[in-house]
């Protein structure tokens, strides 16, 4: 991908952040494949207080020794990065050219609330934050979409059962 | 997010998701959502302030203990930057 088109991305990211209302129709430029089987469903097994939250986001976090995401690919990056949260905060950083980083480069919490869910643990409304996050960068398309359901999703959904996490938190960028 | 969310619930892990684009929501059906109409990048809300992005993690964690049926999508109320967290 051109750098104009990279910059194109990013001032439609701006502008969609600035004016929520704009992001459903930038949203509309990409299509979110339409899942028709059925809804899969694991009951939460323990309370709140007994369970092991794990986070995994798609706003295109890495570790900055880790490979940045491919932003050069039209269809995404479907790979992830394990994220270890007990590394310092800022050795994290986002790649991610389709949504307006800037707040969430000054405060991760915005889009991986790990303090936030330390003091959850802290008070005793978790039972904890699991060590290892997932990170991926979302706005998979194309070809790419067959990996992401296929491969790297279940490859992180089987490490988490590995890592014995009572539950996930999902977020976007 | 949605399908990777809902690979790892196949798997038996419960899952909550924060969504900002709810057509996306109805689209991939997660198996538990909940949505904010907040703009792209700020799913948990604005930098420094904890009180806000506590609000929703501790949403979030509800959603998770109580919705019952797949594929449950739950519209918080929280207006951007409109609205006074406390502690």
């Amino acid at each position: 991908m051109s750098m104009v088109s990279r910059l194109k991305h990013r001032g439609l990211a701006a502008l969609a952040t600035a004016f929520p209302a704009l992001g459903e129709r930038f949203a509309a430029g990409y299509r979110a494949e339409r899942q028709d089987e059925g809804i899969p469903w694991a009951p939460l097994a323990k309370p709140l207080g007994a369970s092991t939250i794990a986070l995994v986001t798609t706003a295109g976090i890495h570790h900055r020794d880790q490979t940045p995401y491919d932003m050069h690919d039209h269809d995404g990056d479907p790979s992830f990065r394990e994220l270890d949260l007990a590394r310092p905060l800022d050795s994290l950083m986002i790649t991610h050219d389709y949504y307006d980083h800037t707040d969430a480069d000054s405060d991760l919490n915005v889009v991986l609330p790990v303090e936030r869910l330390r003091e959850l643990a802290t008070a005793g409304e978790i039972a904890g934050l699991a060590r290892l996050a997932y990170g991926f960068m979302g706005h998979i398309t194309g070809r790419h979409l067959e990996t992401l359901k296929r491969t790297t999703a279940p490859e992180v959904a089987a490490r988490l059962k590995k890592a014995r996490v009572d539950a996930a938190l999902l977020a976007p960028g | 997010m949605g399908l990777v969310q809902r690979e790892i619930e196949r798997l038996g892990i419960p899952t909550i998701g924060v969504s900002i684009v709810r057509s996306y929501s109805e689209q991939v059906r997660p198996p538990r959502t909940v949505f904010l109409r907040w703009p792209y990048g700020h799913p948990f809300g604005e930098p420094g302030n904890a009180a806000q992005q506590r609000a929703v993690v501790r949403a979030a964690l509800k959603a998770l203990a109580e919705i019952a049926e797949p594929g449950t999508i739950v519209d918080l109320p929280y207006r951007w930057r409109r609205e006074t967290y406390s502690e």
